[in-house]
């Protein structure tokens, strides 16, 4: 078991270096170069500028030798500079964006975590309920709708109309003491939040209600019944420990994506978060900033796939790895 | 029938009705159907919607281009005159703000014109109608949602089919490869894919652009859209042939003599028919919400196409511009209600088509 995880996580290394090179890869055939910015920026901009510029950046050489270079940096901890930002990729990623990430992301994820799963084990418990009924429609909804959509709805509604909350953006600037500062980041929260978890929320509440519905009818609920255990323990201790188990594995692989995926929710309420920085950065030909975040979220896939393994070891005595 | 089979009994000789024929499979499954009401009521409106947008150009007076200049404030503070010098009677009702500062941001506001019924969903900025200007995305936005859920469904069922049919090393290649898609982060994939197909000097991508001209990008959606998501399709019609393969009625063909392609297309393809036609039809609200979520960031269709995503694309501007909340609102409003539709036709095609369920 030991050495399977062992294994497992020195697989880690070798995966990371196939991904990067592809990344790579693809980032180098995106047509446009970082030079263009500065080009469409700069009218007095010649030929010869751009031509000095590419052979000083090393933009001249293919794309595997400079992917070479790139590495060999890398792995010093060296990620190179952002060209937009005038700082290291690696502080404009970390320091800048993933704070703000860390805290939307993880904050939508905890909600729809922390509704879904009772939802989902209710619904099931009353199957063909009203209740059931309900969340089921409210699911259907929550799949359906265009995230961005569904967020500058609430923002309509309750920054615009009702005039309640801010419209965006971290915070609101020039704000003194801890404790309003605390309340202004947390109300500039509650929108972005509820738009990004509406989507985890549906799919998790659906596959939880399913994979109880899966469990009550197998044959050890039945004799859990039959041999007079309390209703509600046979709920608590056979029905719904075995029923959260693959719900794990959903959360996990969820959370690297909702980290680099959310641009959306990003985008309309003008979040500075990872998503956003990934898109800009390929956008603008920014490389450096898009490899340091892309490997970032692929480092994080692989350590929660990993994660996912592990913890269905503890919470399932039946899975050994050998 | 127990009365049909009394009356049968009682005489002779046997009337032929009595010899009924079983309802088909298709029957049963119609049956089923019928009787999930959200699934009857989002194929109504999905064909509503489907009809609207094929005759979109005959029921709206206006082009999806066509800009009503009459309804626009040229200067804020001054409306549009009428016939005869007086406002124009289908003026907008913007409130004109009196600080002369807050002046430039109503110069172009969206226009409602809700009493004239001349613009029952009002226009755009640009003093278009919203109602033909959804019409006829929802033309676009179809098309790209079923030609690409469509393609998206094939490719799948054929990498699948071939992978769980053929195993081994064949097996392995394919499975490897669709695990690596679905690893991989959508966003860079999506951003390289519509910047190479942008990019002229890709032939396949100067090859569009020469045929279409400036409907390329819908093609390039659609191409993008199948590239991203026909690994959920593969994994489950893999799962689903492998599981058929080893049934009993797949041995008897084989022991019979079947041919393999006889045993593909007779016996394992009917049967994971019902797996494949829901997957589609949930594809198909999946491909609508893609292509919405790329045009809103800008990287969908290109103007002066419409689709209900490109529609969207500064859309949370409008928010704060008056009246302009309706700019916003409808395309979405149609995005949404498309792909709950489709999602409860799907839903109500899974328990129609699944073999195990009863009349």
């Amino acid at each position: 078991m030991f050495a399977y995880l062992v294994r497992r996580a020195l697989q880690i290394i070798p995966t990371l270096f196939v991904i990067s090179v592809v990344i790579y890869a693809l980032l180098a055939l995106k047509p446009g170069d970082p030079i263009d910015e500065l080009r469409r920026g700069n009218p007095g901009f010649t030929a010869a500028d751009y031509d000095r510029l590419i052979k000083l950046y090393g933009l001249d050489k293919p794309w595997y030798v400079r992917y070479w270079y790139w590495v060999g940096r890398a792995a010093q901890g060296d990620f190179g500079p952002s060209r937009r930002f005038g700082m290291p990729a690696a502080q404009y990623v970390f320091q800048y964006r993933l704070p703000n990430t860390l805290l939307l992301s993880g904050l939508s994820l905890l909600i729809a975590f922390v509704i879904a799963v009772p939802t989902g084990m209710l619904s099931a418990l009353r199957q063909h309920s009203l209740f059931d009924y309900g969340v089921t429609f409210v699911n259907f909804i929550g799949v359906s709708i265009p995230i961005f959509w569904f967020g500058i709805m609430l923002m309509y509604i309750f920054s615009v109309q009702l005039r309640l909350l801010p419209a965006g953006s971290l915070q609101t600037p020039g704000i003194e003491g801890l404790w309003p500062i605390i309340v202004d980041r947390a109300r500039h929260l509650i929108l972005p939040v509820a738009a990004l978890s509406s989507l985890q929320m549906a799919s998790w509440t659906r596959f939880m209600r399913s994979s109880m519905l899966e469990i009550i009818n197998l044959d050890y609920i039945r004799t859990a019944r039959a041999k007079g255990l309390p209703e509600r323990l046979v709920t608590v201790r056979h029905t719904m420990r075995n029923a959260i188990l693959p719900i794990i594995t959903l959360v996990a692989l969820a959370i690297p994506t909702v980290m680099s995926g959310a641009v959306l929710t990003e985008t309309v309420f003008n979040w500075p978060g990872m998503g956003r920085a990934i898109f800009d950065a390929i956008v603008v030909n920014d490389f450096n900033v898009a490899m340091v975040s892309l490997m970032f979220i692929s480092l994080l896939v692989l350590l929660f796939n990993l994660l996912a393994d592990i913890i269905y070891v503890i919470v399932d005595p039946r899975i050994r790895y050998d | 029938m127990t009365n049909r089979t009394v009356a049968a009994r009682s005489k002779a000789p046997i009337p032929e009705k009595v010899i009924e024929r079983n309802p088909s499979t298709w029957q049963l499954a119609w049956r089923r159907f019928r009787r999930h009401k959200l699934a009857m009521l989002g194929g109504t409106v999905v064909m509503l919607l489907l009809l609207a947008a094929i005759f979109a150009p005959w029921l709206t007076p206006y082009g999806f281009s066509y800009q009503n200049r009459q309804l626009l404030l040229r200067e804020c503070g001054e409306l549009p005159p009428g016939e005869f010098g007086s406002p124009h009677p289908c003026a907008p009702s913007v409130d004109i703000p009196s600080d002369p500062q807050l002046l430039g941001q109503c110069v172009r506001p969206a226009v409602l014109v809700w009493k004239c019924g001349m613009h029952p969903f009002g226009t755009d900025d640009l003093g278009r109608d919203i109602l033909t200007r959804v019409m006829q995305g929802g033309r676009v936005s179809l098309l790209v949602g079923f030609v690409a859920a469509l393609a998206a469904t094939l490719l799948g069922t054929l990498l699948g089919g071939i992978a769980a049919f053929l195993g081994g090393p064949v097996d392995a290649v394919i499975s490897r490869f669709t695990d690596i898609m679905l690893s991989l982060p959508t966003l860079p994939l999506l951003l390289i894919l519509t910047g190479l197909l942008a990019n002229q000097e890709v032939p396949l991508a100067a090859y569009l652009s020469q045929t279409l001209g400036p409907s390329k990008s819908i093609v390039v959606i659609i191409i993008v859209i199948i590239v991203l998501s026909w690994m959920s399709t593969t994994r489950l019609v893999r799962g689903e042939v492998l599981s058929l393969r080893s049934r009993e009625f797949v041995d008897a063909a084989r022991a019979s003599g079947a041919a393999t392609r006889h045993i593909l297309v007779r016996h394992l393809l009917p049967n994971a028919v019902h797996v494949i036609i829901v997957q589609a039809t949930l594809q198909v609200g999946e491909a609508i919400l893609i292509e919405s979520g790329l045009s809103f960031l800008g990287l969908g269709i290109q103007p002066p196409a419409v689709s209900w995503g490109n529609m969207l694309a500064r859309a949370q501007e409008f928010v704060f511009t008056p009246n302009g909340i309706y700019v916003a609102f409808f395309p979405g409003l149609f995005i949404f209600l498309t792909v709950l539709c489709f999602n409860f036709v799907g839903d109500g095609l899974r328990d129609a088509l699944d073999p195990r369920a009863k009349r």
